[in-house]
């Protein structure tokens, strides 16, 4: 039963190409952690739809002036409370862009005027249109619109307008500008106070540690709402909307930076006891070069994918104060100060469309966290 | 080995350093004297100290330069936190470690504060046990060997590639995969470049805690094969920490074997193997699997009763004697202290020249 | 009642990845006679744990049994058998239930988590004999008692009623075994039970396991990798290789008169406590990669004795003797094979 041929005479090579050789495998090999991670990302389609939507809120708020079709503050008092009027895209066959204009009727007791969509009346309307002026970030002159009325008296207004006749949908793409940095300033804060405070806690450890824990649970446990509300009623009111702005983010970032500290403590606590960090003192690695070098590179998708989702809170919580009323103020828009508009339920039931500003809301924050989500379980690719 | 002719002993203290001690003899690389290593527990929310655990407690032994010494022992028996005092990874709680330098200059590694270890960093390495844990899988193979030439700026920076090169061929990995992150590699490659970590500087001491523990059977042999033959070439001196006690063997020229904490016995290789002199070393090579079916030692097996010893609260006298079967009275009251036999022969058991104890059973 | 208790033939199990099909069995053949040891040894990856894992349809997802079979001859008593096929059978249905605990058991690696931590050793014993006997609580208690005395644990009145943190790891392992005894079964898989634990208490749990088969009467399907242990406790050896076995025969066969290269080579690579102190002969080359096997035969590329079909044929199963099966080309006649290639 045993084969003939001698197993010596074989004069065939028979080691494999090297693993290491494949091209495939070569790409996998030379990728660093953030390769990984966008790899593992990818697979993650909800993060990216998320992602994408996060993208172009950000995108419009950097350009408002060519999205909106008129300033926030622009208002024409004819038209209070003005319907939405709908876009339609063919009309007899052709392709003509266009909305319906308005007539209004007037109550005869009250003598309250109310708007309805005239069929009669078509405004065409224009993409890349010229219309009002601005200045892009202040600096800028331009006057290039998105969308707009062909006839820059007719009135247009996509979502509707409001009790001053402003047109709803630019007051919302002029409010993302502040809801949404409001947002990323005051999680910047968070971020910093996080890793300083968290990074002390893990690194030095013991008492201090001790301390600054007992510090977090009494910080978490007041109640969130009643602390803002009563640090907001403290800002002076004649302050400027500027100031009020940044105290708004401080506030926040004074229990905000909780989760994050607690998050980069326990990594710090976790990466002592690794064995490559070991390695790393044995070299002699200096504590700076330590922390900046060994650790906080392994963390810190950790770190992106924490502030990726605390992101949301700041703007619910900046919506929340302002709806309330003790957060920013007109002349200053955000999405929270249109939504001041919505307290009364009369005005929601007969005018509805000015609870739009909430849908801008949600959809940011549910595109924030599928964001979020995705880049927390690409954070580890390993 | 290396034959050296007497030295006069070198008595001048250095202005700054603390007292230099003396080495029992010129042979040796390292002294480790009365070593003690204690970790407190703590309690309550004050962390109050309740006790201590005595992972090393008054360990004393000697490497030679150029040996191989095998540290031997089952969990909790403080082999590993021997190997990070004598690295430094931790501030040892009492002794002496007293290493010999080029110079034939002894310092005492364990005086040394803070930033003073620094320059003994290159001298002594430590190869780790688990190859996946051991590399930062965030930087390439490049950046993990080159650290430690970099943060102590050993080899100027136009130099860097070449020496990293070097190395790596010298352990058997391609030079061009410098730029690999450590998940390319299987968990033999990356001994390999932990290997060539610890050796990148020119070090003369090797600590290998468990370094082929966490291998496989085939690649095992590999490494082991590796680390001999570095040996040789770049005239290094190894501290083989270790469970297996075949590796042990194969390796180790002296091999001294612990239990919770204490040394038990120090040997020659064959030597311990052959003609054990401490009742725990007896139970430990009986109970060694055999690699030969017709040797199944079943029947006269040495079964240890009970536990290993909390090292938190040991046993009174010797650590040992709640186990041992050739306990008497004295043993449970007086520890008994580690004593030459000869020449190379340490135990620490009262009845060391009365017992009669056999050996591993030998394969052929 | 046959010799025979389990019958393995031609087991396939993949892994189905986002990176691609994993075959970690791959056509094995296994058989565990009634009352007898037989060891599965094998390096890491080389699908051992998998397969035993499949004699109780416990492979984790994304595995498979793809095809084979798994003949289970359970006695009926008298003199009969009846014979299941538990590939076959639905990995959470009744039937697979009433064999695991009861008639197989298994115990694993780290005594640490296959404990559970949220209930006293007693709870966890007196389960499983409630779920597979009419016990009442009181007489299942009882005997979880008896068995953690015949597993050699001390006082064991009151460690009955202590949770697993506060047991050593061999005394979790004595736990676990008593547990795994608890219903007689007829057969216990022990997926590497001593390798976590320190080289004396191994000694122990080895000999307390070989002392309760033989009280028992059971068969012992142990897997390893050391080779060791192996030569202490083992009747017969099966030693795999990328999901295949290739080299099967009892203990002394295997250590004395091993023919397939992989046995060769990982005896000559072990290091032994008694040989003088010489240069260790390694297997060159490293494990391939799961998602790249080799063509042909799996073990070529690392092959002191390969030839050039090695790198093109699978080798099929050949009997060299009565209780010796291998898989490799140097034992097979290759004459048929090449006419049928050519003729392709």
């Amino acid at each position: 039963m045993t084969q003939a041929v001698s197993p010596e005479t074989q004069s065939v090579d028979l080691t494999p190409k090297l693993d290491h050789e494949d091209v495939e495998r070569v790409k996998v090999d030379v990728a660093s952690q953030w390769q990984l991670m966008w790899w593992k990302f990818k697979r993650h389609k909800m993060a990216m739809v998320g992602g994408v939507v996060v993208i172009a809120y950000y995108l419009v708020a950097l350009f408002a002036n060519f999205f909106a079709p008129v300033h926030f503050q622009t208002y024409r008092a004819e038209y209070v409370y003005a319907p939405p009027q709908r876009i339609r895209l063919f009309l007899d066959g052709k392709f003509t862009p266009y909305v319906l204009g308005y007539t209004f009727e007037r109550d005869p007791v009250s003598f309250k005027k109310t708007w309805a969509i005239d069929e009669s009346v078509v405004i065409p309307v224009g993409f890349l249109q010229h219309g009002e002026a601005y200045k892009l970030w202040g600096i800028i002159p331009g006057d290039l619109h998105l969308i707009g009325p062909k006839n820059a008296d007719d009135p247009f207004y996509l979502l509707g307008s409001d009790k001053s006749g402003r047109d709803v949908f630019s007051r919302i793409i002029y409010s993302s500008r502040i809801s949404l940095t409001v947002g990323l300033v005051g999680v910047v804060i968070s971020l910093g106070l996080g890793i300083l405070i968290g990074g002390l806690s893990g690194l030095v450890g013991g008492l201090l540690d001790n301390l600054i824990q007992r510090l977090i649970e009494i910080l978490i446990s007041i109640p969130t709402l009643p602390f803002w509300l009563a640090l907001a009623a403290a800002v002076p009111l004649d302050w400027s909307p500027l100031q009020v702005y940044f105290m708004i983010t401080i506030i926040l970032s004074l229990i905000g930076w909780t989760g994050l500290g607690r998050v980069v403590r326990s990594k710090f606590l976790a990466l002592r006891e690794e064995d490559f960090i070991l390695a790393a003192t044995l070299d002699g690695v200096p504590r700076g070069r330590m922390i900046l070098r060994h650790m906080i590179p392994s963390f810190l998708s950790h770190i992106i994918a924490s502030v990726t989702l605390a992101i949301p809170g700041m703007i619910l919580g900046e919506t929340a104060l302002s709806y309330l009323g003790l957060g920013l103020r007109p002349p200053v828009v955000s999405w929270g100060v249109m939504l001041q508009e919505t307290q009364k339920v009369t005005v929601i039931a007969i005018y509805p469309w000015i609870l739009f500003p909430a849908l801008a809301v949600i959809i940011v924050v549910l595109a924030l966290n599928f964001l979020g989500d995705g880049l927390r379980d690409a954070a580890d690719p390993y | 080995m290396t034959e050296q002719a007497p030295v006069s002993q070198n008595t001048e203290q250095v202005a700054a350093q603390p007292a230099v001690a003396q080495m029992k003899d010129d042979s040796y690389l390292l002294e480790v004297n009365n070593l003690k290593m204690y970790f407190s527990i703590t309690s309550g929310i004050f962390a109050r100290v309740k006790g201590f655990t005595k992972a090393a407690d008054d360990v004393s032994f000697f490497i030679r330069k150029g040996e191989t010494l095998g540290l031997v022992g089952e969990s909790g028996c403080g082999k590993t936190t021997i190997g990070r005092c004598i690295a430094r990874a931790y501030e040892p709680t009492a002794g002496e470690i007293l290493y010999r330098l080029a110079d034939d200059s002894v310092v005492d590694l364990a005086q040394l504060k803070g930033k003073d270890v620094r320059p003994y960093r290159k001298d002594i390495r430590m190869i780790f046990q688990d190859p996946y844990s051991s590399l930062n899988p965030r930087m390439t193979v490049f950046e993990l060997v080159s650290e430690v030439l970099k943060v102590n700026n050993l080899v100027r920076p136009a130099q860097m590639k070449d020496r990293v090169e070097y190395m790596l061929e010298r352990v058997g990995l391609r030079p061009e995969y410098m730029q690999r992150y450590p998940h390319a590699f299987s968990g033999g490659e990356r001994q390999r470049i932990g290997i060539a970590r610890s050796l990148i500087t020119d070090p003369r001491l090797v600590i290998c805690d468990e370094a082929v523990s966490a291998l496989d059977v085939s690649i095992r042999a590999q490494i082991l094969n590796l680390l001999e033959e570095l040996q040789a070439d770049f005239d290094l001196t190894y501290l083989f920490i270790s469970h297996d006690l075949s590796v042990i063997r194969h390796i180790c020229d002296r091999i001294v074997v612990m239990y919770v904490g204490k040394v038990v016995e120090v040997a020659n290789g064959l030597e311990l193997y052959t003609h054990p002199k401490h009742p725990y070393t007896e139970a430990l090579m009986s109970a060694v699997p055999i690699s030969n079916p017709r040797v199944r030692n079943r029947e006269s097996r040495i079964r240890l009763h009970g536990e290993v010893a909390d090292p938190s609260n040991p046993p009174s006298g010797c650590y040992f004697h709640p186990r041992c079967q050739y306990a008497q009275d004295i043993c449970a009251s007086d520890e008994p202290a580690l004593r030459e036999l000869d020449g190379n022969r340490f135990v620490a058991c009262h009845f060391a020249e009365e017992l009669d104890l056999r050996g591993a059973a030998m394969e052929d | 009642m046959s010799e025979t208790l389990i019958k393995v033939t031609d087991l396939k199990i993949h892994f189905f990845t986002d990176e691609g099909v994993v075959r970690a069995v791959d056509g094995s053949d296994l058989t565990v006679e009634r009352g007898r040891t037989l060891s599965l040894v094998g390096e890491s990856g080389c699908g051992k744990s998998v397969a035993c894992r499949s004699l109780l349809q416990i492979v984790h997802s994304p595995g498979k049994i793809v095809s084979g079979e798994i003949m289970y001859h359970r006695s009926m008593g008298n003199g009969l058998d009846e014979v299941i096929d538990i590939a076959q059978l639905d990995p959470k249905g009744k039937q697979i239930r009433n064999i695991r605990g009861k008639e197989i058991s298994m115990i694993f690696q780290e005594p640490m988590t296959s404990l559970s931590p949220m209930y006293t050793v007693g709870n966890q014993i007196v389960e499983n004999i409630q779920l597979h006997t009419d016990k009442t609580k009181k007489e299942a208690h009882a005997l979880a008692i008896e068995l953690l005395d015949k597993v050699g644990i001390p006082k064991p009145g009151r460690l009955v009623d202590e949770y697993p943190f506060r047991l050593s790891g061999g005394m979790r392992q004595r736990a676990m075994i008593a547990m795994a005894l608890s219903c007689n079964p007829n057969m216990l898989i022990a997926d590497e039970p001593t390798t976590a634990l320190d080289v004396t208490t191994q000694a122990n749990i080895l000999d307390l396991m070989l002392d309760l088969q033989r009280q028992y009467g059971m068969a012992l399907l142990f897997i390893t990798h050391d080779l060791g242990v192996v030569a202490e406790i083992a009747d017969d050896v099966a030693v795999m290789y990328l999901g295949k076995i290739v080299e099967k025969s009892d203990v002394d066969t295997i250590f004395n008169n091993p023919q397939h290269p992989y046995t060769q080579a990982l005896l000559r690579s072990i290091p032994k406590v008694a040989t003088r102190r010489e240069e260790l002969d390694p297997i060159k080359g490293m494990v391939p990669n799961p998602y790249r096997r080799p063509e042909g035969c799996p073990f070529h590329p690392r092959c002191a004795k390969a030839f050039s079909e090695c790198r093109t044929i699978v080798p099929s199963v050949t009997h060299l003797g009565e209780n010796h099966t291998v898989q490799c080309l140097l034992y097979e006649d290759l004459s048929d094979k090449k006419s049928m290639e050519q003729s392709l």
